[in-house]
C-alpha cells in the first residue's frame, strides 16, 4: 500500500470522528453550550480522575468484548444483532455461579468467568442453529432471543432471585464479596476484566488475521457458495462464529455483572451489544480499530454525565450527542460502502 | 449521420483503459469493435453511452459536440447502449420494463401498441403482459432493443450481445441489426469473437491495450485480424485422442432431482476421457453436472466414482473421492471477491498449519501465479483479475489429483489466447488420467476437445455422438432438437 | 470525488472556525456557572440575613428525570429550596438507574459529586441502597442522606448498618397522604371500584397501598354508609418506580386496563403521571374516571379536570434541617420518619407530607375529606388499629392493637380485602 493510500485510509477511518466533531459543535452551539468546554468535560470526566478512568475502563471491557465477538460474526457475513441477549445470558450464568458457588475468590471467579462465556456461547449457538438448520435469519433469531433473554433476566430479578422483601426490576442482592472481581489497588477497575479483554481482543485480531480458521471465516462471509464449493464446511464455520461471538459477549456480561454492578441487573447488557455493532461498523469490520473506537465510545458514555454535573446541561444532551455519533457513523459507513462499490465498479470497468 | 470520438482518455488508477482513442462510426453499416478482454472496448462504449465520464476527449454527433454525463443524457442525444446483461426488472412485466425509464408520462395503451408494432416489425415475439422473469437473455435483448429505439435511439451500441443467447436468437439479432443499419442507423458491435464480427460487420476497428491498433474493411483475411488483436497468429491445439481407460465415473439410471429432467442417465466415463455436453441452456446439463458433483442428490439411480458408490454421499465425500466441479459463475461459485490470490491458494490447499506464515504463503503464491501465467500479484483481489485470469486462477486452485473434472462453460467470455491456455491445461490433465465432463454452447470447442458429445434437448440426452465424426452443422441440428438424418 | 473531498475540507474548516468562536463563548459561559452560583449566593445572602459565609455544596442523585412531575422533581425542588434558603449550590444528576445510565452507578456519581466539592450527598431512591452504602464506606467523612432508607435505624434488623456513621435516612409518613387519597377516591367513586397503580413490591409500597385501602374503606363505610365488602380495591404492579420500556409493564396499559374493567378512580403509586394522563384521555373520550397522582404538589397540572387531589412529599423542611446540621457540624447518622404539620398540612415551610385537593373533588366531598383529615390530625382516627389481617388471613394486628413504627414500616403483605399480588408471581 502506498503512503498516499495509507494516509487516505487513515483519513477515511478518522472521518466519522471529524464529522461528529463538526455536528456536535453545531449542536452544542445551537443549545448555547460551550463546545470546547463540553468536549473538555467529557474527556476530563472519563479520564481525568481515578474514578472516571476506572469506570471508563470497566465500560470498555464489555463493549470491546462485544465488538471483538461481532468482528468474528461480521467476518463470517453474519449480523449477530442478538449479541445483546448473549451478554445478558452470560451475566445470568455468571450470577448463577456467584449465587450458588460458595468458596474463595480463586474458585468462584474463574468459574464465574467460565460460566459467563459458556452461557453466552450457548445463546449464540442457538441463534446459529436457528439460522443454519432452521433457516431463520440471524437478525430475527437474535432479536427474538434477546427478548427472551430480557424476559429471563427480569423474571429472575423480580422472581426467584429477588432481594429480600422487595421485588424491584432494579436488581438482585449484591453478590458475596468473594464473587466481586478483585480491584486494582485503590482503583475501581479490575485487572482481571481488563487483562482478559485486552488478551481476547488481541487473540481475535490474531485469529482473524493470521490463522486458517480466520481466513476460512472470511471466505464463508464473503461468498458462502464459493467457500462451500472449495470444500469448506460452511455450516460448521457459521456455528463456530456464533459460538465465539456469544462466548465473548457472555464473558463481557459476566465481567460487567461481577466487576461493575456486583449484582445482576436487568439492564446489565447496557446496550453494549448494540453499541458494539456501531463500533465494528465504524472500525470497518477490522479488529485493529475496535479497541480505540470502543474506548472512544466508553469515554463519551462515561464522560457525558459531567455535562449535567458541571454545566447543568439537560441530561438528554449526552444521548443526543451519542445519537449524532451513531448517525455520523452510519452516514460515513454508507458513504464508504458506496465508495468501495464505486472503486470496485471502476476496477471492473478498467479490467 | 456520423458519430466521432476524439482523443478519449480514461484511466482507472494505474490502468489506462482508453489511451487516446479516435474512432468514427458511419451510418448505414454495422461497425465492429474487436479486441481481447481488457483491450478497452467496453470502457470506450461506456464513455459513448454516458455510463462513465472520460478524463478527456470529445464526442461529436454529425460534427456537433455532444454533452454526455449520464445514460439519460446519452439517450436524449440518441445514443442507446445494449448491455451484455440487459438491465431488466425481473418482477415487472415486459410492458412495465418497456415503459420504465422513459422519463415521460406515457399512456399504457399507446405504449403497448408501440411495443407490439415494433416487435412485429423485427419478428420478435414479446408478450407485453408476460413477467420479465420468464424471458430468456435473448428475449431480454430484444425487449431492450425495442425500448431503446422507442426512446429515439439513432445510435445503437451492443456490448458482447451474443453471450448466453441461442443460435436462433443470434440469427434473429443479426438480422435485426442489419435491418437497422440499412434504415440509416449507426450500429456498433463490440465483440471478441472473430466469426461474429466477420459475419456481421462491414468495417472493423481493432483495439489492444487501450489504443486503436488498426482498422479494416471486411471481408479481409482472418489472419490479419488475429494479428491485429494479439500481435501474433494463434496455432490451434490439435487434440491427440487416446483410448479411454477404466471407467471412473459411472451413472446407473441416475436421474437428477430437477423438474426439467425428463430421463435418467446411464453412462460410464473412462479415465482420460473428455465428454462434451451440448445443448441449449436449460436443457438439463446443469442438474446433470451438479448431481454428478454431489451438490444435489439424484432422485433415483446410482453414482459411482472410481468404483465407490457415492449415491447418497455428501459433496465433501465427492471431493475426497477426487471429483472437482468448476461452475460457470466464476465470481459467484468459484472465487471469492475481496480475498487475494494468496488467500485463495491457502484456502484451496488442505491441511497446513493453523497459523499462517504470510511471507511464505505469498512466496508460494507468487510461484503458482508465475507457473500458471496469471496476470496479477499475490495481493491482487480475485475480482480485479480479468475473466481469463480468473479462469486460470480457478484451474490453478484445482487439487493435483483429480479423478473427475466437471465444468460448465470452461472458456465462456475468454479471449482466444486464454481459452487456448485453459484447454492446454485441461488436456494435460486428461492425459494424466482425469476424466473431464464439460458443458458448453461453443460448438467448435465441443467438436475440438471432446471424445464423445452428449446432446441435451428438453431435459434428456437426445443423442450421444463421437466428436470425430460429426460435423458442426449436424451438431447444430441436434442441439435444435432436429435429427440431421 | 474531488468535489467530495472539497466538501469535507470546507466542513472541517467551518467546524474549526465555529469551534474557535465557540471558544470565546466557552470562556464566558464556563465562568457562568460560577457567576450564577455567586449570584445565588448573594441573593441568598440578601434574603436570608443569616446566610453563612461558606457556601454549602451538595449533591442530589435523582432516580428519574428532574422534571418528572413526581418523586424526582419533588427532591429537585427541595434542592432548589436549599439553594435559595442557604445560598447553597446543588450538583444534581438525574435518571440514575441502570436502564437509563447503564455505565453509571450511584457510588460513582457520589464520588464524582464529592470530587466536584459536594459536602453532602442525597441519594433519593430506595433503589440506591447498594450504591450509597458503598459510597458511605468509601467516603466516611462526607455526610450522606439516603431518602426512604432504613440503614440508620436500629430497629431495621439486618438492614441496620451501624458502621456507616455518615449515612442518615429520611422519609415521610406518606401513609397519611395515601389514606387521604384513598378517602377521596372512595368518596368520589360511583362504581365502588378503585385501582392502585403500584410500582415494585417492597415493604414501603405494600404499606402505602394498604394505607390507601384503609383510607378508602374508612370513608366508604363511615361517610357513604356502604358495606366495606362492596368496595373493590385492586393493586397492579408494574415492576419499577417508573416505566422502563422492555423491563417494566407499561403503566399506561395498566391504567387503561383499570378503566376497561370498570374502575373509576385510579390511585397512582408510581413516580410518574401516567394514571392521571390516561384518566384525562379516557374522560375526554366519555368515560367517567378520576385519578389521584402522587409525590409532587404540582402533579395535578397534567389533567386537572379529572384530578381528585395529590398526596405529596415536601422535602424542604427535612432537607433544610439536614443541610443546616452539616453546616453546624451537628450532622448525625439518624433515621427520620417525618409526618405532616397537622396545623397546616400544605405549608411548604413546615409540613413534610401534604395533600392538595384537586378541582375534580366536589365541595361536598372536600368537606368530608377535611373532616377525615381532622380526625387523623387529632388522633381520633388511627387506621392502623386492629383487628387487621394480611391478605392470606394471617393476623397483622390483634383486636385493638395499634401498629408500631416497625410494624408499619415492615409490612409483609397487602391487607385482607385487597385484590392483587403481595409477592411477585
Amino acid at each position: 500500500m502506498s503512503v498516499l493510500a495509507r494516509s487516505r485510509s487513515a483519513a477515511t477511518a478518522l472521518l466519522p470522528f471529524a464529522l461528529v466533531l463538526v455536528v456536535g459543535v453545531l449542536l452544542l452551539i445551537s443549545v448555547s453550550a460551550p463546545p470546547l468546554e463540553v468536549f473538555r468535560l467529557i474527556f476530563q470526566g472519563a479520564l481525568g480522575s481515578q474514578a472516571g478512568l476506572s469506570t471508563t475502563l470497566m465500560v470498555w471491557v464489555p463493549l470491546v468484548l462485544a465488538a471483538a465477538g461481532l468482528v468474528v460474526t461480521f467476518t463470517a457475513g453474519l449480523w449477530n444483532i442478538g449479541i445483546e441477549g448473549q451478554i445478558i445470558v452470560g451475566a445470568v450464568a455468571g450470577a448463577l455461579v456467584a449465587r450458588t458457588v460458595i468458596g474463595p475468590p480463586l474458585l468462584v471467579i474463574p468459574l464465574l468467568i467460565l460460566a459467563g462465556a459458556v452461557g453466552g456461547m450457548l445463546w449464540g449457538l442457538l441463534v446459529g442453529v436457528l439460522r443454519v438448520y432452521g433457516r431463520v435469519n440471524e437478525i430475527f433469531g437474535g432479536l427474538g432471543l434477546f427478548f427472551v433473554a430480557t424476559g429471563l433476566v427480569v423474571y429472575l430479578v423480580i422472581g426467584p432471585w429477588q432481594r429480600a422483601g422487595s421485588a424491584s426490576t432494579s436488581g438482585t442482592d449484591l453478590f458475596r464479596r468473594e464473587a466481586w472481581l478483585p480491584r486494582a489497588g485503590g482503583w475501581r477497575f479490575s485487572w482481571v476484566a481488563l487483562g482478559l479483554a485486552v488478551a481476547l481482543v488481541v487473540g481475535v485480531y490474531l485469529l482473524m488475521r493470521g490463522t486458517r480458521f480466520g481466513l476460512r471465516l472470511r471466505a464463508v462471509g464473503r461468498n458462502g457458495r464459493s467457500a462451500f464449493l472449495m470444500g469448506i464446511t460452511t455450516n460448521r464455520h457459521l456455528l463456530a462464529a456464533f459460538a465465539l461471538c456469544g462466548a465473548l459477549g457472555g464473558l463481557g456480561g459476566a465481567l460487567h455483572a461481577a466487576g461493575f454492578h456486583h449484582k445482576l441487573v436487568p439492564a446489565v447488557s447496557g446496550g453494549y451489544g448494540f453499541l458494539g455493532i456501531l463500533v465494528v461498523l465504524l472500525a470497518g469490520f477490522r479488529a485493529v480499530w475496535i479497541a480505540p473506537i470502543a474506548f472512544f465510545f466508553a469515554v463519551i458514555s462515561v464522560g457525558s454525565t459531567q455535562l449535567q454535573l458541571r454545566l447543568q446541561l439537560h441530561s438528554s444532551l449526552a444521548g443526543v450527542l451519542q445519537g449524532v455519533l451513531v448517525l455520523c457513523a452510519l452516514l460515513v459507513g454508507g458513504w464508504q460502502l458506496r465508495r468501495a462499490h464505486l472503486s470496485r465498479r471502476r476496477a471492473e470497468e478498467g479490467g | 449521420m456520423s458519430l466521432e470520438l476524439r482523443g478519449i482518455h480514461k484511466r482507472y488508477g494505474s490502468v489506462r483503459a482508453n489511451d487516446g482513442v479516435d474512432l468514427i462510426l458511419e451510418a448505414g453499416s454495422i461497425h465492429g469493435l474487436l479486441g481481447e478482454n481488457g483491450a478497452g472496448k467496453s470502457t470506450l462504449m461506456k464513455v459513448l453511452s454516458g455510463f462513465v465520464a472520460p478524463d478527456s476527449g470529445r464526442v461529436l454527433l454529425d460534427g456537433r459536440p455532444v454533452r454526455l454525463g449520464s445514460t439519460r443524457a446519452a439517450i436524449r442525444a440518441g445514443i442507446g447502449m445494449l448491455h451484455q446483461d440487459p438491465l431488466v426488472f425481473l418482477p415487472f412485466t415486459v410492458l412495465d420494463n418497456f415503459i420504465l425509464g422513459s422519463g415521460r408520462r406515457v399512456r399504457r395503451a399507446a405504449a403497448r401498441r408501440d411495443l407490439q408494432r415494433m416487435a412485429d416489425q423485427f419478428g420478435f415475439r414479446l408478450d407485453p403482459e408476460a413477467p420479465a422473469r420468464s424471458l430468456t437473455v435473448g428475449e431480454r435483448q430484444q425487449l431492450e432493443i425495442v425500448r431503446l429505439l422507442w426512446l429515439g435511439a439513432r445510435v445503437l451500441i451492443l456490448d458482447e450481445p451474443t453471450t448466453g443467447i441461442s443460435a436462433t436468437q443470434q440469427e434473429r439479432l443479426f438480422a435485426t441489426l442489419r435491418a437497422l443499419a440499412e434504415q440509416g442507423m449507426i450500429v456498433a458491435f463490440v465483440s471478441h469473437k472473430l466469426e461474429e464480427v466477420e459475419a456481421l460487420c462491414r468495417r472493423v476497428t481493432v483495439m489492444r491495450r487501450g489504443r486503436v491498433v488498426g482498422e479494416a474493411d471486411l471481408p479481409c483475411p482472418t489472419e490479419r485480424l488475429v494479428e491485429m488483436m494479439f500481435g501474433r497468429v494463434q496455432v490451434p491445439v490439435v487434440r491427440e485422442r487416446a483410448a479411454p481407460g477404466d471407467a471412473v465415473l459411472e451413472l446407473q439410471g441416475m436421474r437428477p432431482a430437477d423438474r426439467g429432467v425428463a430421463e435418467s442417465h446411464t453412462l460410464a466415463v473412462g479415465r482420460g476421457e473428455v465428454i462434451g455436453l451440448a445443448g441449449l441452456e436449460g436443457s438439463g446439463q446443469r442438474p446433470f453436472l451438479r448431481t454428478c458433483a454431489g451438490l444435489q442428490r439424484p432422485a433415483e439411480g446410482r453414482i459411482r466414482v472410481a468404483g465407490r458408490d457415492l449415491t447418497r454421499a455428501r459433496y465433501r465425500e465427492f471431493r475426497r473421492a477426487g471429483v472437482h466441479f468448476l461452475p460457470a459463475g466464476r465470481l459467484e461459485e468459484g472465487l471469492i471477491s475481496g480475498l487475494t490470490l494468496t488467500e485463495h491458494f491457502l484456502l484451496a490447499s488442505p491441511g497446513g498449519s493453523f497459523v499462517i506464515d504470510w511471507a511464505q504463503a505469498e512466496a508460494e503464491a507468487a510461484a503458482t501465479i508465475a507457473e500458471n501465467l496469471i496476470v496479477g500479484s499475490p495481493r491482487s483481489a480475485a475480482e480485479e483479475l480479468s475473466g481469463g485470469n480468473q479462469q486460470r486462477l480457478l484451474l490453478s486452485l484445482m487439487p493435483s489429483e483429480v479423478q473427475v473434472l466437471l465444468m460448465e462453460h470452461p472458456t465462456r467470455g475468454l479471449d482466444l489466447e486464454s481459452a487456448d491456455w485453459v484447454w492446454r491445461r485441461l488436456l494435460e490433465r486428461s492425459r494424466r488420467g482425469t476424466a473431464i465432463v464439460f458443458a458448453s454452447s461453443d460448438l467448435e470447442e465441443l467438436l475440438r476437445y471432446s471424445d464423445r458429445i452428449l446432446v441435451f434437448f428438453a431435459g434428456k440426452v437426445l443423442r450421444e455422438v463421437p466428436a470425430e465424426t460429426i460435423s458442426g452443422e449436424d451438431l447444430g441440428y441436434l442441439i435444435g432438437g432436429k435429427d440431421p438424418r | 470525488m474531488r468535489t467530495k473531498w472539497t466538501w469535507v475540507v470546507v466542513l472541517a474548516v467551518f467546524a474549526l472556525v465555529v469551534a474557535a468562536c465557540g471558544d470565546d463563548a466557552a470562556t464566558t459561559t464556563t465562568a457562568a456557572p460560577t457567576t450564577t452560583g455567586a449570584e445565588t449566593t448573594t441573593t441568598g445572602a440578601e434574603t436570608t440575613t443569616t446566610g453563612p459565609a461558606e457556601q454549602l455544596v451538595f449533591g442530589m442523585i435523582l432516580v428519574g428525570p428532574y422534571n418528572d412531575r413526581g418523586w424526582s422533581q419533588a427532591h429537585y425542588e427541595a434542592g432548589q429550596y436549599l439553594e435559595e434558603k442557604l445560598g447553597a449550590r446543588m450538583i444534581y444528576l438525574d435518571k440514575v438507574n441502570t436502564a437509563d445510565r447503564p455505565e453509571t452507578t450511584v457510588d460513582q456519581v457520589a464520588a464524582q459529586m464529592i470530587g466536584e466539592g459536594a459536602q453532602l450527598v442525597f441519594a433519593t431512591s430506595d433503589d440506591m441502597r447498594d450504591g450509597i452504602e458503598l459510597a458511605a464506606e468509601l467516603y466516611p467523612d462526607v455526610p450522606m442522606v439516603w431518602s426512604s432508607g432504613d440503614s440508620a435505624w436500629p430497629e431495621a434488623g439486618a438492614a441496620y448498618r451501624p458502621d456507616l456513621a455518615n449515612l442518615a435516612n429520611t422519609m415521610g409518613r406518606m401513609e397519611y397522604g395515601k389514606m387521604m387519597a384513598g378517602c377521596a377516591a372512595a368518596l368520589s367513586s360511583e362504581a365502588g371500584k378503585i385501582g392502585f397503580l403500584g410500582p415494585l413490591i417492597n415493604a414501603e409500597t405494600l404499606r402505602l397501598a394498604s394505607a390507601a385501602y384503609l383510607g378508602a374503606r374508612y370513608c366508604w363505610e363511615e361517610f357513604r354508609g356502604e358495606d366495606p365488602a362492596t368496595l373493590a380495591f385492586r393493586v397492579d404492579w408494574i415492576g419499577f418506580w417508573f416505566h422502563i420500556p422492555g423491563l417494566t409493564i407499561d403503566p399506561t396499559q395498566v391504567a387503561n386496563d383499570f378503566v376497561d374493567s370498570g374502575i373509576d378512580v385510579i390511585i397512582s403509586g408510581i413516580d410518574t403521571t401516567e394514571a392521571l394522563v390516561v384518566a384525562g384521555q379516557r374522560s375526554a373520550a366519555g368515560a367517567t374516571v378520576w385519578a389521584i397522582p402522587y409525590d409532587y404538589h404540582g402533579a395535578c397540572d397534567e389533567a386537572p379536570q379529572v384530578c381528585l387531589g395529590v398526596p405529596y412529599f415536601n422535602w424542604n423542611p427535612a432537607y433544610l434541617r439536614l443541610a443546616q446540621s452539616v453546616l453546624d457540624g451537628t450532622f448525625r447518622a439518624e433515621w427520620e420518619w417525618f409526618g405532616p404539620d397537622w396545623d397546616d398540612i400544605n405549608n411548604m415551610e413546615t409540613s413534610g407530607i401534604g395533600f392538595l385537593p384537586g378541582t375534580a373533588l366536589t365541595g361536598e366531598n372536600l368537606a368530608l375529606l377535611e373532616q377525615f383529615i381532622d380526625g387523623l390530625a387529632d388522633g381520633s382516627i388511627n387506621l392502623f388499629t386492629g383487628p387487621l389481617n394480611y391478605q392470606d388471613g394471617t393476623p397483622f394486628l390483634g383486636d385493638g392493637e395499634v401498629a408500631t413504627d416497625v410494624q408499619v414500616w415492615f409490612m409483609e403483605q397487602l391487607l385482607e380485602g385487597m385484590v392483587g399480588a403481595s409477592r411477585p408471581s
